[in-house]
């Protein structure tokens, strides 16, 4: 399923647009991260995707058919929205609630029978959270609550689920636990869109990335939007990007450091590094799920012009795929493959570059 | 709680309250200033389906002409309030909503008192009045359009088309002739079910039955009219043809009990909150025990309205002396609820 924007402009009536000219593609097991400080109009834009506020000028398609034109019915078994939690009114069951994202497909004089609880109870199981589902949903905590909302969005079977701040206002483990849904969801080839105020959970679960800021749109791979400079010029704060080292992988994690005293000074250009320039590197991967190894092969398939060296093999006996390949190309599109690769749940990776001194 | 055990309980809930009004039926039947037993009204019952003959021509016909018509508009206005109310009350997501918040009451009665004022006959006045009701809510909901259309501007234009309606009523009065008019419109506005006759309520009972039917054929559904805006429109049904057919059917049932049986107060309110204590929110169970309760609720206080006193006390009074204390016992002893 692929749900594309074309040229989309939002302005309120009688203002000037909110932004402009957005364009972009979810395909499906994409997840599309969208940043932007407050008030920049991230919730709107998600509204004017969905067609719950109508374009200005320029329109979602969702498998080549204008939103507009899809019934409601059509339009909602197909897609999913997750809107910033308040929580349930009314003290609906967990299960009630979930049952309620099934309404599409449950005719208007019916209410739901046994085969409609059979398929919202195996969601709550997916979601690991059977045991919930009698409890009233106003006695939830915010992490359960979140998950709720999210069973009530899969409900449908959709084949794109957009989701507004999924991750606010929820401590440290029940953020994890909310992204590594969506990137299961991804896995099973769900499109995902979803706003965030966290760059660093952009970077660690998004492909690409949308950076909206006063009426600017910036869109791409998610490692050449969210950079020290944009960050920078979005929000007006100085913030370092770094890379930490765990046994398995390399994580990027942004520190805000300071605010900036003007917006407009950017920061002052640091000698770019010249990513364009051709270096060596290697990667190694380790994917423990054997299966996976399927989109390690399709993601290097598309970096044929860099890759020179590629070896794989399996180890049975604990059910991991090892593989490595040796690079030659431009920093920045050896940056974009191995971040892609580090998406995918269940794989390690880690790059190597080859020494400055020795640079070719 | 059990799951399965809460099932059941759902169920055998479920069955009482349908046996509920019928037992009250039966037992409301009996009571009045000519006293008949149990076994006389069943037999009073049969004997209309095979012969009348050897049997009390007296109970025969206090059960058939007098008691049941009255006790049957009784059920019919009681589950038609109580339903209305309950529609209302998630509608606007308000526990102070009742029928008559968009002004349908306001309607109903300007008819019904305008023909009071012109002498027109009981079942021209019932038709007058259910016109004037559903007029009442079609100039609330053109007034709600525009720019700023939500619920909020919905309830505000229908306060306000209320006490329009309800100043039309004074004036009315002022108009009419304080011998004979006047009286009879202030006894009118107090409610009574004195007037029922199976003519009217036949009349009555169609727009009831039809809203009754639909609503309980949305009953899930109905359960998408608390969710939040984005919640309701992302969930992909017609949340604003909902919205419609459940002001419709509400006005519709609300309007029709009026134009019979005059302004009942408290019913709408108090019932819907009843069953809410008891079940939750969700509509599959509310909306038949709404019915079944309103109905017995009117059954039982109509019986006592009528048998009380050597003169009939108007409707409202006891609706309200009766329900609000119980409504208030149940409130403390059942605690906090939310809608």
């Amino acid at each position: 399923m692929i749900l594309k924007i074309e040229n989309g402009t939002f302005a309120y009536k009688k203002g000037s647009p909110l932004f402009s000219d957005v364009n972009f593609e979810l395909n499906s097991g994409d997840i599309i991260s969208i940043l932007g400080p407050n008030g920049a109009g991230k919730t709107t834009m998600l509204r004017a995707i969905m067609g719950i506020l109508p374009w200005s000028s320029g329109r979602s398609l969702l498998d080549n058919e204008d939103i507009k034109d899809l019934s409601p019915a059509k339009m909602w078994s197909k897609v999913s929205y997750v809107p910033q939690s308040h929580g349930i009114a009314g003290s609906y069951t967990i299960l009630d609630s979930v049952l309620f994202g099934m309404t599409p497909k449950i005719g208007v004089f019916s209410s739901p029978g046994k085969e409609d609880i059979e398929h919202a109870e195996s969601i709550l199981d997916r979601l690991h959270l059977t045991k919930l589902s009698n409890r009233k949903c106003n006695e939830l905590s915010g992490g359960e609550l979140q998950m709720t909302l999210i069973a009530r969005a899969m409900a449908s079977d959709p084949g794109i689920i957009i989701l507004d701040e999924p991750e606010s206002n929820l401590d440290f483990k029940n953020q994890i636990i909310v992204l590594d849904t969506l990137t299961q969801l991804s896995a099973e080839g769900v499109g995902v869109l979803f706003n965030t105020h966290y760059p660093d959970h952009a970077l660690r679960r998004s492909g690409k990335a949308l950076l909206l800021d006063h009426g600017k749109v910036r869109f791409g791979a998610t490692k050449e939007i969210i950079t020290e400079e944009n960050l920078a010029d979005a929000f007006g704060v100085k913030a370092i990007i770094g890379r930490i080292e765990t046994d398995s992988n390399q994580i990027d994690n942004v520190i805000p450091v300071s605010l900036l005293p003007n917006k407009s000074d950017t920061l002052e250009k640091e000698q770019p590094e010249d990513t364009e320039t051709d270096t060596l590197a290697s990667i190694s991967i380790i994917c423990s799920e054997f299966e996976e190894s399927g989109k390690i092969n399709t993601i290097l398939h598309e970096y044929p012009d860099i890759l020179f060296g590629r070896m794989g093999m399996p180890h049975r006996k604990r059910n991991v795929y090892l593989i490595n390949v040796n690079l030659d190309g431009p920093k920045r599109r050896i940056e974009e493959l191995s971040h892609r690769l580090s998406l995918l749940p269940s794989v390690s990776v880690k790059v190597t570059y080859v020494k400055e001194e020795e640079h070719l | 709680m059990n799951k399965k055990r809460s099932a059941l309980w759902k169920t055998s809930y479920i069955l009482a309250l349908i046996a509920l009004p019928v037992i009250l039926l039966l037992i409301c039947l009996c009571i009045g200033r000519y006293f008949v037993s149990v076994p006389e009204v069943l037999e009073c019952i049969a004997a209309r389906f095979s012969d009348t003959d050897g049997i009390n021509k007296m109970a025969y016909i206090t059960v058939w002409n007098v008691r049941l018509p009255r006790l049957l508009l009784a059920f019919l206005v009681g589950a038609a309030l109580s339903c209305a109310g309950l529609i209302f009350q998630s509608l606007f997501q308000n526990p102070l909503a009742t029928p008559d918040t968009l002004g349908v009451a306001g309607g109903a009665s300007f008819g019904a008192v305008l023909s009071i004022l012109l002498g027109f006959t009981a079942i021209i006045l019932q038709l007058v009045s259910f016109a004037f009701g559903c007029i009442a809510v079609s100039l609330t909901m053109l007034a709600a359009r525009g720019k700023t259309r939500n619920m909020s501007t919905i309830v505000l234009s229908g306060i306000m088309m209320g006490s329009l309606f309800s100043a039309l009523v004074s004036l009315v009065k002022f108009a009419a002739d304080s011998e004979q008019q006047l009286p009879s419109i202030t006894y009118w506005l107090m409610g009574s079910l004195q007037s029922a006759t199976y003519k009217s309520i036949v009349i009555g009972m169609i727009p009831i039955l039809i809203s009754i039917v639909i609503l309980f054929l949305l009953r899930w559904r109905l359960n998408l009219l608390l969710l939040s805006e984005e919640e309701a429109v992302s969930s992909g049904s017609n949340i604003r043809i909902l919205r419609l057919a459940a002001i419709l059917c509400a006005t519709a049932a609300t309007a029709s009990s009026i134009s019979m049986c005059g302004q009942v107060g408290w019913v709408g309110l108090i019932v819907p909150h009843m069953c809410r204590m008891a079940l939750g929110n969700d509509h599959r169970y509310l909306l038949p025990a709404s019915i079944s309760l309103g109905g017995s609720f009117m059954i039982v206080v109509d019986t006592l309205a009528r048998s009380m006193s050597a003169s009939e006390i108007p409707i409202s009074i006891l609706t309200a002396i009766i329900g609000a204390p119980f409504f208030l016992f149940l409130m403390r002893k059942k605690g906090g609820w939310s809608l």
